[in-house]
């Protein structure tokens, strides 16, 4: 599958990740220079001291130096500055530290919208025009109108407020990042809450897209051939109905990226988008800059891996 | 009722010196319900098949021919229905078996292979792969199905064998794309292969070659073959027996080169007038049927054909004809017959075949 | 004979289509009942907003009208909040706050995207192509996280800024959508007439090409203002939204978290408000969409 071929788009791609994390960062990095009024006003100073505070963030030279200075401690570095609120606090570390946290209730996110969403577009398709069908479809209309915000107060609700009243306190979901993997409050409630909107995106776009398949030439092929039905549906026509579903993997991607800054909040996750929000309303520019160049570069590689996914699916597709 | 009575008629006409037949289908009905109403697509087909040969079932599109194929195996698309009819392959009725029993069938008894190999392979799996899974289905262990499936792409003529067998459709032409799925459908050696227009989406080159190979299997293997076709051409290459179906019905039936000599139903002829012949009269037009493919929402009254053929007479307006024995094995459904129009219309010499041209009866329609 | 029919040249430069099309279009969405009842809700919800401006049964910043956290009764109906005030007024302000997001947002995205979809569909070429880089450029970018940083870069906190940083980030579907539309209109007869025929490309945009692509805007426009209302919850949840004591439904759900153990109605109220809004919404909007394009069904 790694031809040749493959691995020169691929580094191609990964050039202009670099590329892409280098103009979102001088963009919020300009953009954000050009404010008046900082984490640094929070703290009253006045005469030398602020003067020693801002030579320490390199504040005093010119803005020009500041971008060179910032571009050359991320790329030859790894550095992103240190932290306005809590000094000496470096930042690349703690975005890295945060990104991983992330990304990892990002991704049981990602599984459960691929595998639900799917799983439900799977039986409304073959379910076509039945009761069943209609359900999901009302559902996922529902499924879509709800913020995320919303859906983790219900789980919140009644995973943490309705189970600990019921049971007098002896059965309930203990909400809040410990560490641990697989505690239920800890990962699948903030994953289920990212991710059931999109999964009911996807629900949608596989029944179409199933609805679209079963009806090809090849699936009648496969039913002359005497192949079971299962098979047929899950080797045959899920395989082609995931080409679509890919597409909007993208999309999806970033929509649990930003989810996590409301989501994270919530559930108290010691992630990238909780940091986002504390950092914006601290007005700790450095690490705004800090979680954008983070994000892009995240994107980018999900991006990526998106488009790679495509070989793996479908064969005609080749780079 | 009426449709019993003909297919019990169509019996007692059917030649007896043949031995028995593998696949009887009986007063075979396919509707589908659409917006504007239920179309009967095929309407009371009954005919016989016999081992090792070979059938073709000629027509229009629209004619039915490939909803008969599909009904036989099941294999009609939604909104169809087979809402009667038997099809009795060994003495069993495929219409009544459970749907794990006629899946049991499908591709081990009863082959099928269709008209476009592009669309027809699926396009995110291997070629031989494909191939492999007719006889994982049926009960074949993986490296007995990939042995048999190299030596059946050989067989099916498709060079260099082992390494096409790792290659996806998109990497294979037209033609052994359609090798392929022969290879697919002999794979597990079925006593009945359907083909449904299997050279219609080849160019003609490719298209001989592909016949050549069907004729050559049917006759080394002893496969019987169904020959779905809308080509004269293919029937008189091929097949030993024919079918012609004309909107949902079977109108003549017989031995191939006694239909192409002799036919008796004026359909049959006028599509053997469409097709070129080496040893036509120079002056003989090339014909195409005139007027449309009758409204199978709507069928016509009384002969379906009546409409657009030149020698109705009164009666083909309002009384429905059956097939009757015309002769020896053949039959045809017409008032009037070829042989009564030859005589009785001048046939022959007819050059202008509009509808009711040569009977000159046009009972209350404009022209 | 069929040769003639064909060669019937049309006279006035009309897509002979369109007046049957409305009717049938407004038939098809009677009879979707989830459409239906979210244009009734939606009805509902704009009367309370407008009653909202002059009446609401307490003063939506009074504080401590009931018992701070108090469930609902009869005389608050939604309860009360940690302040003591009365959830459903706050409610019925918030329902101002998200139709003017939502409206307004729409208003400025079609004021842009319509005029540079249809210039870029068009005349094609270079202005195209910068226009359809720019919209990639967009789409590549979390949509949520700019508005959040545009939020704050324009400053001092308001329905204004809110507004347009939901704007600059959701500009990019309506503008694809018309240019799209504007690239199949474009090689149609009708317009071909109307070229042949001497108009102007600014008369042909908006008089001809601009009517004709109509009903998948109005779709678009509706499916815009529920996420652009989700995108005002989010960055009021966050604390980024309308400044205090103003209510919004994200800002009120966010209040009302704190307290989920003791009294859950004070989150429950803006979530539900929020979530059939939403809803109410994406029916009218697949409603309209299945009415106006028959051919894309479900």
């Amino acid at each position: 599958m790694l031809t040749r071929g493959t691995l020169i788009y691929i580094s191609q791609r990964l050039v202009l990740i670099v590329f892409t994390v280098l103009a979102v960062s001088s963009a919020v990095f300009l953009g954000i220079h050009r404010l008046p009024g900082d984490a640094l006003f929070n703290e009253h100073l006045h005469g030398i001291e602020y003067q020693n505070v801002l030579h320490h963030y390199g504040l005093d030279q010119p803005l020009f130096t500041q971008y060179t200075n910032f571009l050359t401690g991320m790329f030859l570095h790894g550095d992103l500055g240190e932290s306005f609120v809590n000094r000496g606090v470096k930042i690349a570390p703690l975005v890295l530290r945060e990104a991983t946290v992330s990304a990892e209730v990002g991704l049981f996110a990602l599984i459960f919208t691929i595998g639900i969403g799917m799983l439900l577009g799977v039986v409304a398709a073959v379910r076509q025009n039945t009761w069943v069908d209609y359900v999901l479809s009302t559902t996922s209309v529902i499924g879509y109108s709800m913020p995320n915000f919303v859906i983790a107060t219900f789980l919140l609700l009644f995973f943490a407020v309705w189970l600990d009243n019921t049971t007098n306190g002896s059965f309930y979901f203990q909400i809040g990042w410990s560490g641990t993997y697989g505690s239920i409050g800890e990962i699948w409630l903030p994953a289920f809450a990212l991710g059931f909107p999109y999964a009911s995106i996807v629900a949608r776009l596989t029944r179409a897209s199933m609805l679209e398949v079963i009806r090809q030439d090849y699936i009648r092929t496969a039913r002359a051939k005497g192949l079971r039905e299962t098979v047929i549906m899950v080797r045959h026509a899920l395989r082609n109905a995931l080409i679509p579903v890919v597409t909007i993997l993208g999309p999806l991607v970033i929509g649990i990226i930003t989810g996590g800054v409301v989501i994270e909040n919530i559930f108290g996750i010691p992630g990238l988008g909780k940091e986002f929000a504390t950092s914006i309303l601290n007005r700790d520019y450095n690490i705004v800059i800090g979680v954008f160049t983070m994000y892009a570069g995240l994107i980018g590689i999900a991006n990526l891996g998106v488009d790679l996914l495509y070989v793996v699916i479908d064969p005609r597709i080749r780079y | 009722m009426g449709c019993a009575t003909r297919s019990t008629r169509a019996r007692v006409a059917r030649e007896k010196s043949l031995p028995t037949p593998i696949l009887q289908v009986r007063d075979l009905r396919t509707q589908f319900a659409t917006d504007g109403g239920t179309v009967t697509a095929v309407d009371g087909v009954s005919f016989d098949l016999y081992p090792g040969e070979s059938l073709g079932i000629v027509g229009e599109s629209g004619s039915g021919k490939s909803m008969t194929a599909l009904s036989i195996l099941r294999l009609v698309p939604d909104p169809g229905r087979i809402v009667g009819g038997q099809v009795l392959f060994h003495d069993q009725d495929l219409l009544q078996l459970t749907g794990e029993e006629i899946r049991e069938i499908r591709g081990r008894d009863i082959a099928m292979i269709f008209q476009d190999p592009q669309s027809s392979l699926n396009p995110v799996l291997r070629t031989g792969f494909q191939v492999d899974e007719a006889m994982l289905a049926h009960g074949k262990s993986k490296g007995e199905a990939r042995a048999r499936t190299v030596e059946l792409l050989k067989k099916v003529r498709i060079p260099a064998a082992e390494s096409r067998y790792k290659d996806f459709p998109h990497q294979l032409s037209g033609g052994m794309r359609q090798r392929a799925m022969i290879a697919m459908g002999l794979s597990n050696a079925p006593s009945i292969l359907i083909a449904d227009e299997p050279t219609t989406a080849l160019d003609v080159t490719v298209q001989a070659q592909i016949l050549e190979l069907l004729a050559d299997l049917n006759r080394e293997l002893g496969t019987a073959i169904v020959m779905i076709t809308h080509n004269m051409g293919v029937v008189a290459g091929l097949c030993e027996r024919v079918l012609v179906m004309y909107a949902g019905e079977i109108v003549e039936q017989g031995p191939v080169e006694q239909i192409f000599e002799n036919p008796q139903h004026p359909y049959t002829w006028s599509l053997l007038k469409s097709i070129p012949r080496v040893d036509a009269l120079r002056h003989e037009r090339l014909r195409s049927i005139e007027g449309l493919a009758p409204d199978l929402l709507h069928p016509p009254l009384g002969c379906r054909f009546h409409p657009r053929c030149p020698f109705r007479i009164e009666k083909c307006f309002h009384d429905h004809p059956h097939l009757e024995h015309v002769a020896a094995g053949q039959q045809a459904a017409c008032w009037v017959t070829m042989e009564r129009a030859r005589k009785e219309m001048g046939a022959d010499q007819l050059i202008d075949i509009r509808p009711g041209a040569a009977s000159g009866v046009h009972p209350g329609e404009l022209l | 004979m069929a040769a003639t029919a064909a060669a019937v040249v049309v006279g006035r430069p009309v897509a002979p289509e369109q007046a049957s099309l409305w009717s049938d279009a407004w038939r098809r969405l009677r009879r979707n009942r989830l459409a239906l009842a979210g244009a009734i809700y939606l009805t509902f919800l704009i009367i309370v907003a407008l009653v909202a401006l002059v009446y609401t049964p307490y003063p939506m910043a009074g504080v401590a009208v009931a018992k701070p956290y108090s469930g609902p009764s009869a005389a608050h109906l939604f309860g009360a909040d940690a302040l003591g005030r009365d959830v459903l007024s706050r409610v019925m302000v918030g329902a101002q706050i998200s139709l003017t997001v939502g409206i307004g947002t729409q208003l400025i995205v079609l004021a842009i995207g319509v005029p540079i979809g249809l210039v870029a569909g068009y005349f094609g070429g270079w202005i195209d192509s910068i226009v359809s880089f720019a919209v990639n450029v967009f789409y590549g970018v979390p949509d949520l996280l700019v508005a959040l940083l545009l939020v704050v870069l324009l400053g001092h906190p308001g329905l204004d800024k809110i507004i347009i940083a939901i704007s600059v980030t959701r500009w990019m579907d309506m503008t694809r959508l018309v240019r799209g539309q504007t690239l199949a209109l474009r090689e149609r007869e009708f317009i071909e007439a109307a070229r042949a025929a001497g108009a102007k490309p600014l008369k042909i945009l908006f008089g001809h090409i601009f009517p004709n692509a109509l009903g998948p805007v109005i779709v678009q426009a509706t499916f815009g203002v529920p996420a652009a209302i989700l995108f005002e919850a989010f960055l009021s949840f966050l604390g980024l939204g309308v400044p205090p004591p103003q209510p919004s439904w994200g800002s009120m759900a966010a209040d009302g978290l704190a307290a989920i153990r003791i009294a859950p109605h004070i989150v429950v109220a803006p979530s539900i408000a929020l979530s059939l809004t939403l809803m109410a919404f994406n029916f009218l909007g697949d409603g309209l969409r299945d009415a106006l394009d028959p051919r894309s069904r479900r």
